[in-house]
């Protein structure tokens, strides 16, 4: 096994026994990014130099006995919405042209200081706003999307080109990605990660969290990254929290939530199938499966587009004005059309999101979590525009995409999603696991007993 | 179209009265997609919100679950 192919926990326990160097780990993910690249395109810079450099320092305080925890010496990928002082962060866009930052974005200060080694920024659909990600190719079938916004981050860890990496979602743009490619992905609490240093899409939506090869490898970011920022208005004073999950795989008296309505409408049969599969296995560790009603599904795609077409219209609002022949067709025409929605919509939105809130929190009382599939179908060919289900209604695929992430969004509560198999084509699927406001550790611990379950996870077979 | 949906003068008009001047080439699509946006949006007037307040920045944590109270 070459070293780009450990996951991060295994990477994290070979560097701390001093049987893998830092040095060796970039210089081996380093050279798979080179194998990979001209097939997948998940970056948009590599930072081959600044990464060695890190590397060798990684190294040196490790020897020298200055080991700073399970992230020292491990390379990563951020996608490039997210600062690291003196690169630009080009958020996919002309408009960023000859952007430098000026300082480190919150999470990249926590990553840095924990002792990670930034590799390189990955692609990311235009400012975010999408979920496609068209310069990035599907790590298992490079005729298929990346899925998005955060694709460039999915198939890099997907193909071993970083260990882990960090993405956004303000609709699903950390998981709808991970599903697609068959990597973990976390939405945390809304406010659990800080955004300072993070180019918005939505700030009422907008999540920062960390793709992964495994869920134990998502609870090690997490714990890097969860904690109050002042500077993120949204950010939560919580306490420190280790969210490592325990060796046991007992779930006996976990209540989980199988629901009846919204999440298996117009799902791909075999993307059903792979989830329900996943669900029978957490009820042979001991859950108890209830069935639940989703609340105000009417509603989901009218609040999540209230809330997030006039708040990223108004982040545009000046570079609309000057530069708007920088944009790409897909989002200059949902930032221009976004001008024309009354206030009185936006406002109906936030009053929809409080009754929603209240809703899903009534739900939880009666469920530990929620089980569902991340979303409805696998990866689509490039350039594919609308699914056509069974019954023959026709859905744009970016609709069909957010449908099922966006209530984590609207809500702020943590989702998970973890690969359960593959349909007839070789393409992933993703199960999602949702849960109560801070309580991500349920989270990684049913994800992580779920894991334990099924072989180990091979990366995908790009070549 | 019906008579209340957006004409392309008037996503034009619109568009000038919050200071974003369109190109004439413009004006169609940006009706176009102006229209669809209302249709989905449109359906939260079914809500009755009574007293519900609005949720611009909120506290994931803070659920209130006597909230029907």
């Amino acid at each position: 096994m070459q070293p780009y192919e450990l996951p991060l926990s295994a990477a994290a326990d070979a560097i701390r026994a001093r049987q893998l160097s830092p040095v060796e780990l970039a210089d081996s993910v380093l050279e798979r990014i080179g194998e990979v690249e001209p097939h997948l395109q998940a970056y948009v810079t590599v930072t081959a130099e600044h990464a060695r450099r890190a590397a060798r320092e990684a190294e040196g305080d490790i020897a020298a006995g200055r080991y700073r925890g399970p992230l020292h010496g491990i390379p990563m990928a951020l996608k490039d919405l997210i600062d690291v002082a003196g690169t630009a962060t080009s958020a996919g866009s002309r408009v960023r042209a000859n952007h430098r930052a000026q300082a480190d974005s919150a999470v990249a200060a926590r990553l840095a200081a924990a002792g990670a080694v930034l590799v390189g920024k990955t692609h990311t659909h235009e400012f975010a706003y999408g979920l496609t990600t068209p310069q990035t190719h599907n790590a298992w079938n490079t005729g298929r999307i990346a899925g998005g916004s955060s694709g460039g981050s999915a198939v890099a860890v997907a193909a071993g080109a970083a260990t882990f990496a960090l993405g956004t979602d303000t609709g699903g743009s950390i998981r709808v990605p991970a599903a697609l490619n068959g990597v973990v992905g976390l939405k945390p609490t809304y406010g659990l990660v800080p955004r300072h240093g993070v180019t918005p899409l939505s700030w009422s939506l907008d999540h920062v969290g960390p793709i992964t090869r495994t869920v134990k490898d998502a609870a090690l970011v997490l714990t890097a990254l969860a904690g109050h920022d002042p500077r993120d208005p949204a950010s939560l004073a919580t306490p420190a929290v280790d969210y490592r999950p325990g060796a046991g795989a007992d779930l006996t008296g976990l209540r989980i939530g199988v629901p009846r309505t919204y999440y298996f409408d117009h799902v791909d049969a075999e993307v059903e199938a792979a989830t329900r599969r996943a669900i029978g296995r957490l009820q042979s560790l001991g859950a108890r499966l209830v069935e639940v009603g989703i609340p105000m599904t009417r509603y989901i795609r009218a609040t999540q587009w209230g809330l997030m077409v006039p708040e990223a219209t108004a982040y545009h609002e000046n570079t609309l004005r000057t530069v708007p022949e920088l944009y790409q067709a897909d989002v200059r025409i949902l930032l221009e059309a976004g001008e024309l929605m009354p206030a009185g919509d936006y406002l109906r939105a936030q009053r929809a999101r409080t009754l929603m809130r209240q809703e899903w929190a009534r739900m939880l009382e009666e469920v530990d979590l929620i089980v569902a599939p991340t979303v409805p179908a696998t990866a689509v060919e490039a350039g594919q525009e609308s699914i056509t289900w069974a019954d023959g209604t026709v859905e744009g695929v970016s609709d069909a995409y957010v449908r099922l992430s966006s209530p984590a969004n609207i809500t702020g509560l943590p989702s998970l999603s973890v690969p359960v198999g593959h349909d007839a084509a070789g393409l992933p699927i993703g199960m999602q696991l949702l849960g109560r406001p801070l309580e991500e550790s349920v989270l990684l611990r049913v994800g992580h007993a779920y894991e334990q379950t099924r072989p180990a996870r091979e990366l995908a077979p790009t070549t | 179209m019906s008579s209340v949906e957006l004409t392309p003068l008037e996503a034009a008009r619109w568009a000038a009265r919050v200071g974003l001047p369109l190109p004439a080439d413009r004006y169609a699509v940006v009706a176009t997609t102006a229209r669809h946006i209302h249709s989905v949006v449109a359906v939260l007037r079914e809500l009755d919100f009574a007293d519900t307040p609005p949720a611009p920045a909120y506290r994931a944590e803070q659920e209130n679950h006597d909230a029907a109270v």
